[in-house]
């Protein structure tokens, strides 16, 4: 041994030329790779800070280039030298720098602004109480016309009575109006219909809902005034025609409904959900015999199934790569909005990762239990039946499953982008900065998603 | 009676896995096939049911020419040749029961067989099956839920199905330990005294000389050597397993002199 050992490598020249060149120490020391590895490390730490950073993070390279020198000699001197220095230091330069391009900047938070974002979402619009509605209105005779009288502006219907006088008005004039017969002590909104239905609100600047209450007896007297922007639609707007001043008491009846918004909650998931499902189950159908086709095992026989197989495998990997929310926006333009855009987009990423995974399962089929059922004088149909589908279909279906549950997920947010279900209704909530309704539909989809996420296991479980 | 004549068998990658082997079985034997790994004991008993295509050769059974049967008879022969394999091969996640009952998938009416419904009959004759072979009480058990000794005698009970009148059995202890070895082989010894016919490759020469009542040997696909147990002296074996083996092997000799 010793005889053969050449000379040993002088610590000191090993030192001398890593200070020249990180990594030439090592290598003169006969560790080529650890040489190469230190200089590359080096010069990728350098390109790193110089590319991004500021001055002070040149500490990263001096300190790796130190390192190097002080690892050459251990090198040449056969001591071993721990590389956690050098990675620190790599870990940090790449970490400064990540933080800078990412710019991080907790200053930027505006907690009021978030506040006024997040305070709606805990009161989230899904359900309202139960409440019984006590309506009256009166017509009323919008503008007083020259030529024609106006009809009384007085209605009767049973015990109730409301009027308004003048019985003609203009606009922003005002009137005094009464009603009779009410609900004694309960607050009454008082609003206005104009003759084509368009709801105006009374009270503020037209802005806010005017809301006076009943004496004891049930009725009220109050003065509106007309509102401004009730004549904006009209040909003429000196032709007298009839508007309604509604009377609204609304008393809780015990119980809770579902609110509009809730309403569209429901109505979004339901959606959502069954676009999932639709999506999964045209995947099913697609997949199945392509998967056959993506199975190695069955396609290597001869060049010609093999290049088919390759072409598949290729294709089924580069469509799923695509997010089903971009092929979404895909569809939206051939399909137009809707559910059908989204469940196409499901349907063909859902297509291609089920297609791999089916065919993974019949990769890994076992021909043992074939082989056997053949031996047993079964025909081809009966060893299909007995030998293959046995060991293809629960794993087929667990994979279905999960794919059902990703499904209900990406159908959340493909609405965003027009493809139908909870996140069409979403994204208007958020753009009418309406986050109560926003609230609700969190909460919906969180627990559909949680649900599905939880029996879709559970039901795995049983098949594997 | 079984008689192989001339059996050859070259893989399509070119392997020669038997090499002109003939010999005889007659009824009511317990034959043993002997060989180093790769001498092609599983493709010689493969080519008997034709799981496995001879390349040229002929195999008799009684008068039925087995290699020249047509697909729908070769299904009637392999009715009566039941098969266990060293794997056990059963459908892990299917039931043992019907596990069991794929056994006589040959004589099931095909259009129920494949919905899944079978005569009560043969529910009643796969129990039996399972409890001949001690495992009754498992028959709603998933298969991969039995341990290894259970599961191959789930794959037996599936042979015992096809009614049958010979027994291909492919290293069917290999994967089990001596004590459930012999359990298990003497479940095929006590169906060979029952009138069946046994054909088995087997590893270990204790087993040999214990259960065989007649033994062939295998060399790189050609038959070395055919007689009785106790014909295996150490020069044979030192023939059969070549002379590497013989150190390791030594020691069952040394017992038995
Ligand atoms: N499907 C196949 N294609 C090509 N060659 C094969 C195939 N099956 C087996 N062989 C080859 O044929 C020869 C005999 O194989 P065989 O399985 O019959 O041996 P064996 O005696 O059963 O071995 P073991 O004791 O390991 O089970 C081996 O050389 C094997 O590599
Ligand atoms: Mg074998």
């Amino acid at each position: 041994m010793k005889t053969k050992a050449p000379k040993r490598p002088s610590p000191w020249l090993a030192g001398a030329l890593s200070l020249l060149l990180p990594g030439l120490g090592q290598i003169y020391a006969r560790q080529r790779y650890r040489g190469g590895a230190v200089l590359i490390a080096f010069l990728v730490v350098l390109g790193m800070v110089a590319w991004y950073g500021q001055p002070a993070w040149y500490f990263a390279p001096l300190g790796i280039w130190l390192w190097n020198v002080w690892d050459a000699v251990g090198q040449a001197g056969e001591r071993r030298v721990s590389v956690l220095i050098p990675l620190l230091l790599g870990l940090t330069a790449a970490y400064s720098i990540g933080w800078q391009m990412v710019r991080v900047d907790f200053t930027s938070a505006n907690w009021e602004r978030g506040l006024a974002v997040l305070r709606p979402m805990f009161r989230p619009d899904l359900f309202e109480r139960r409440t019984e509605l006590n309506r009256m209105w009166t017509p009323i005779s919008v503008p007083c016309s020259t030529t024609q009288e106006a009809p009384p502006a007085r209605r009767q219907d049973g015990e109730k009575l409301a009027f308004a006088t003048p019985d003609c008005a203009g606009v922003l004039e005002t009137v005094i109006v009464s009603v009779s017969g009410m609900w004694p002590d309960t607050d009454t909104e008082i609003w206005w219909e104009t003759n084509i239905g368009d709801d105006k609100p009374l009270g503020g600047n037209e802005n806010a809902p005017l809301i006076v209450r009943t004496d004891e007896t049930g009725s009220l007297t109050t003065t509106i005034r007309v509102p401004s922007t009730i004549l904006i639609a009209q040909p003429d707007p000196t032709l007298q025609l009839t508007h309604r001043i509604y009377f609204d008491q609304r008393r809780p009846i015990g119980g809770l409904q579902f609110s509009t918004n809730g309403g569209f909650v429901v109505k979004g998931m339901t959606e959502s959900v069954t676009m999932a499902l639709m999506a999964t189950f045209l995947a099913v159908l697609l997949a199945i015999p392509i998967s056959f086709l993506a199975a190695r095992n069955l396609m290597s026989a001869n060049p010609f199934t093999f290049a088919i197989y390759v072409v598949v495998r290729t294709v089924l990997n580069f469509v799923r790569s695509i997010e089903s929310l971009i092929l979404a926006i895909v569809f939206v333009i051939i399909v137009g909005l809707g559910p059908f855009a989204g469940v196409l987009a499901l349907a063909v990423h859902s297509v291609a990762a089920l297609a791999k995974l089916y065919s993974e399962v019949i990769e890994g089929i076992d021909p043992g239990p074939i082989e056997a059922v053949r031996a047993t004088g079964a025909n081809w149909v009966q060893v299909v039946r007995y030998g293959v589908i046995p060991q293809i279909v629960p794993p087929f279906t667990a994979f279905t499953i999960y794919r059902w549950d990703i499904n209900v997920r990406s159908s959340t947010v493909i609405g965003m982008v027009g493809g139908g279900g909870i996140g069409f209704y979403l994204i208007q909530w958020i753009a009418l900065n309406d986050m109560r309704a926003v609230g609700a539909a969190f909460i919906a989809i969180a627990i559909v998603v949680m649900t599905l996420d939880y029996v879709s296991a559970r039901i795995r479980e049983r098949l594997v | 009676m079984l008689r192989i004549e001339n059996l050859t068998k070259i893989y399509p990658n070119g392997t020669r896995a038997l090499h002109d082997v003939s010999f005889e079985v007659q009824d009511g034997e317990f034959l043993v096939v002997i060989g180093l790994s790769g001498s092609g004991k599983s493709t010689l008993l493969r080519c008997i049911n034709r799981l496995i295509e001879p390349t040229s050769g002929k195999i008799f059974w009684d008068d039925i020419d087995i290699t020249a049967a047509s697909p729908a008879e070769l299904r009637h022969i392999r009715r009566h040749i039941g098969m266990v394999f060293q794997q056990f091969n059963l459908v892990k996640r299917s039931s043992v029961m019907t596990n069991v009952l794929s056994g006589r998938l040959g004589y099931a009416n095909p259009w129920l067989s494949l919905l899944g419904i079978w005569p009560a009959a043969d529910k009643e004759m796969a129990l039996k099956a399972l409890e001949r072979v001690g495992i009754a009480d498992k028959a709603q058990s998933r298969a991969d839920a039995l341990s290894g000794g259970q599961q191959q005698r789930v794959g037996i009970a599936r042979a015992l199905m096809q009614d049958p009148k010979i027994i291909l059995a492919d290293e069917p202890v290999a994967s089990l330990d001596p004590v459930l070895s012999h359990s298990i082989l003497q479940y095929l010894e006590q169906l060979n005294k029952d009138g069946l016919t046994v054909i088995c490759s087997l590893h270990f020469l204790d087993l040999v000389h214990r259960y065989a009542t007649r033994v062939i040997a295998l060399k790189d696909g050609v038959k070395v050597f055919e007689g009785l147990p106790k014909e295996i002296d150490r020069a044979k074996f030192k023939e059969i397993y070549g002379e590497e083996a013989q150190e390791v092997r030594a020691a069952s000799f040394e017992a038995e002199a």
